[in-house]
C-alpha cells in the first residue's frame, strides 16, 4: 500500500523542550488513523509538521510523496483545526467561497461544492446566517466543510468531535467512512477514545513526544477486555508498548 | 498566475466585507455626516470668506477619520487570525505567507480607500451646497490622501506583527500624527537642542516618513492650485518606497512568526 503520510525519525525541539522525539509512523491510502495522547504529548506539533506549518528539527515528513511546506502538496490536504472561530461577519456560504478562492477553485466549482457540502454537514438551512450566530457544533461543521471543499486526498483533523452532538457525531462517522471508501486517507487527533475506536483502522498513542503504541484497532475489537480505553491507560501508565 | 489572482481576490473580498459589516465604519460615517453637513450650512459671523475655515475643519476631520480607519483595518489583519485560530486553516491552504500578506494588505487598502472615497464625496457634496465647484486640486488631494492611507495601513500591519493591538494603534497613531504635524519642523527643533539629541532629531528627519508631503489641505483651502505632475509622481514614488519597505518588513516578520 502506498504511504500517504510517511514520518521517519522526526524530532521537533522548542528550546529545551523536545515536543516530538524520534517519531516514525505511516498512513496508507484509504486508511483512518487516530492520533491519541494526553495534553502536551506532541500531537499538535506533529499535525503542524504534517501541514508544513513548522519544520522538524530532524527527520523527514513526507505527505503524498512531497514536502508539505510545498503549496502543491498542501493543495491535496484538507485540515480542520480544533474549534476555530471563523470570520464572524461572513456566513457559511461566504466562508467556503473564501477558502475555495484560496485553493484556486473557480466560482462555478465553489458554488457546486458549497451546495453539496453544506447539505452534507447539515448547514444548508443556516448557510446565510452570520457565523457569529453559530454554536460551537455548527462552527465545527463549517470547519469540516472547509476542509473537504477542495476534495483533498488527505484529511487532517484536530479533535473533530469537539462540540458535535451525538447525531452529528454519527453523521460525521458515516461521512468519514464514505470518504475512506473513496480512497481518502484520514489522520485525526482526539481525546474521544470511544469515537476513535469506532472510526479508525489504526491508532498511534503519544506520550512525551514519543509514539508508545502503534497498531490496528481491529485487533482490539475481538478482545472483550481490551478496548481502546484500557489499552490507552495501560500504555500511558507503563510508558511502553502494550 | 490564475491561482494567485483568485487567492488575492478572495483575501481582498474578505477584508472589504469585514470592514463594511463592522459597525464602527458606519458610526464614523454618521459622525462625519453630523459634523460636515451642519458645517456646510454655517456662515460664521456672516463672513463670506469663512467657507475656507469650514473646509479646513472638514478636511481635518476626514484626515482624522481616514487615519482611524486605515490603522484599525491594518492592525486587524493578522491578530484576529491568531486569536480565533483561523490562521491554521488559512496557512494549510496552498497559499504562501507572502501571497497571504499581499492579499490581506490589498484588501485592507481597498476597503480603507472605499471609506475615504465616501468621505470625499460627502465633502464635495457639502462644498457644492455652499456654491463651490469640483477642482483638479481636489482630485490630486484625494490621490495623495489615498497614498497616505495605503502607507498607514502598511505601518499598522507591521505593528500588528510586532506588538499587541492596543500598543500598535497607540504607537502608529502617535508616530504618524507627530510626523504629520511636526515632521517639517524637526530641523528647526534640532537647532535648539544639543548633541546627541540634535543628531537623533536630524536622523529622524532624514529617514522618517514625511507624511506631510501627502497633505494638500492648505492648497485646497486657500486655492493655491495643484502641484506639477513631476512633483506628484515623486511624492507617490516616495510613498511607494516607504510602503514597500513596511511590507517587506511585515513579510519577514510573518515568515518568522511561529504558528
Amino acid at each position: 500500500m502506498n504511504s500517504v503520510v510517511e514520518i521517519r525519525g522526526v524530532s521537533r525541539r522548542f528550546g529545551d523542550v523536545m515536543a516530538v522525539d524520534n517519531l516514525t509512523l505511516s498512513l496508507g491510502a484509504g486508511e483512518i488513523m487516530g492520533f491519541l495522547g494526553a495534553n502536551g504529548a506532541g500531537k499538535t506539533t506533529t499535525i503542524k509538521m504534517l501541514l508544513g506549518l513548522i519544520r522538524p528539527t530532524s527527520g523527514t515528513v513526507s505527505v503524498l510523496g512531497g514536502d508539505p511546506s510545498d503549496a502543491k502538496v498542501r493543495a491535496k490536504i484538507g485540515y480542520m483545526p480544533e474549534i476555530a472561530y471563523y470570520y464572524p461577519y461572513l456566513n457559511a456560504r461566504e466562508l467556503l467561497a473564501f477558502y475555495g478562492g484560496l485553493c484556486g477553485m473557480d466560482g462555478k466549482t465553489i458554488r457546486a461544492r458549497t451546495d453539496e457540502l453544506l447539505s452534507t454537514v447539515g448547514l444548508a438551512d443556516t448557510a446565510k446566517r452570520p457565523l457569529k450566530t453559530y454554536s460551537k457544533g455548527m462552527l465545527q461543521r463549517a470547519g469540516i466543510a472547509q476542509a473537504l471543499l477542495h476534495d483533498p486526498d488527505l484529511l487532517v483533523l484536530d479533535e473533530p468531535f469537539t462540540g458535535l452532538d451525538p447525531l452529528a457525531r454519527i453523521h460525521f462517522r458515516e461521512l468519514m467512512h464514505r470518504l475512506r471508501e473513496q480512497g481518502k486517507s484520514i489522520f485525526f487527533s482526539s481525546h474521544e477514545l470511544g469515537e476513535t475506536e469506532l472510526l479508525c483502522d489504526k491508532v498511534a498513542i503519544m506520550k512525551a513526544g514519543q509514539a508508545v503504541y502503534q497498531g490496528p484497532v481491529r485487533q482490539l475489537a475481538g478482545d472483550g477486555e481490551r478496548n481502546l480505553e484500557r489499552l490507552f491507560l495501560d500504555v500511558l501508565s507503563k510508558g511502553g508498548a502494550a | 498566475m490564475k491561482m494567485f489572482i483568485r487567492q488575492l481576490k478572495s483575501l481582498v473580498r474578505l477584508s472589504f466585507v469585514e470592514l463594511w459589516r463592522r459597525n464602527d465604519i458606519f458610526a464614523l460615517l454618521i459622525l462625519a455626516l453630523a459634523l460636515l453637513v451642519p458645517l456646510s450650512m454655517a456662515s460664521p459671523f456672516g463672513a463670506s470668506g469663512a467657507s475656507r475655515y469650514l473646509d479646513e475643519v472638514a478636511l481635518l476631520l476626514i484626515w482624522g477619520f481616514s487615519l482611524f480607519i486605515a490603522l484599525g483595518t491594518g492592525a486587524r489583519l493578522f491578530p484576529p487570525e491568531f486569536e480565533s485560530r483561523t490562521i491554521y486553516p488559512l496557512l494549510s491552504k496552498p497559499i504562501s505567507r507572502g501571497a497571504l500578506l499581499v492579499g490581506k494588505y490589498l484588501g485592507a487598502v481597498a476597503a480603507s480607500w472605499s471609506a475615504l472615497a465616501l468621505f470625499y464625496l460627502l465633502f464635495v457634496g457639502c462644498a457644492l451646497l455652499r456654491g463651490g465647484a469640483l477642482s483638479v486640486e481636489l482630485v490630486q488631494g484625494f490621490v495623495f490622501h489615498a497614498a497616505f492611507v495605503a502607507f498607514a495601513v502598511a505601518v499598522a500591519l507591521v505593528g500588528s506583527l510586532l506588538v499587541t493591538p492596543s500598543a500598535n494603534l497607540t504607537l502608529s497613531a502617535t508616530a504618524l500624527t507627530a510626523m504629520f504635524f511636526f515632521g517639517r519642523r524637526l530641523p528647526d527643533y534640532a537647532e535648539t537642542v544639543s548633541a546627541p539629541l540634535s543628531w537623533l532629531v536630524k536622523v529622524a528627519y532624514a529617514i522618517g516618513p514625511h507624511v506631510e508631503f501627502f497633505d494638500m489641505r492648505q492648497r485646497l483651502i486657500h486655492g493655491w492650485g495643484g502641484v506639477d505632475a513631476v512633483v506628484m509622481v515623486a511624492v507617490l514614488a516616495y510613498g511607494a518606497v516607504y510602503t514597500g519597505a513596511c511590507l517587506a518588513v511585515a513579510g519577514l516578520l510573518l515568515k518568522r512568526k511561529r504558528v
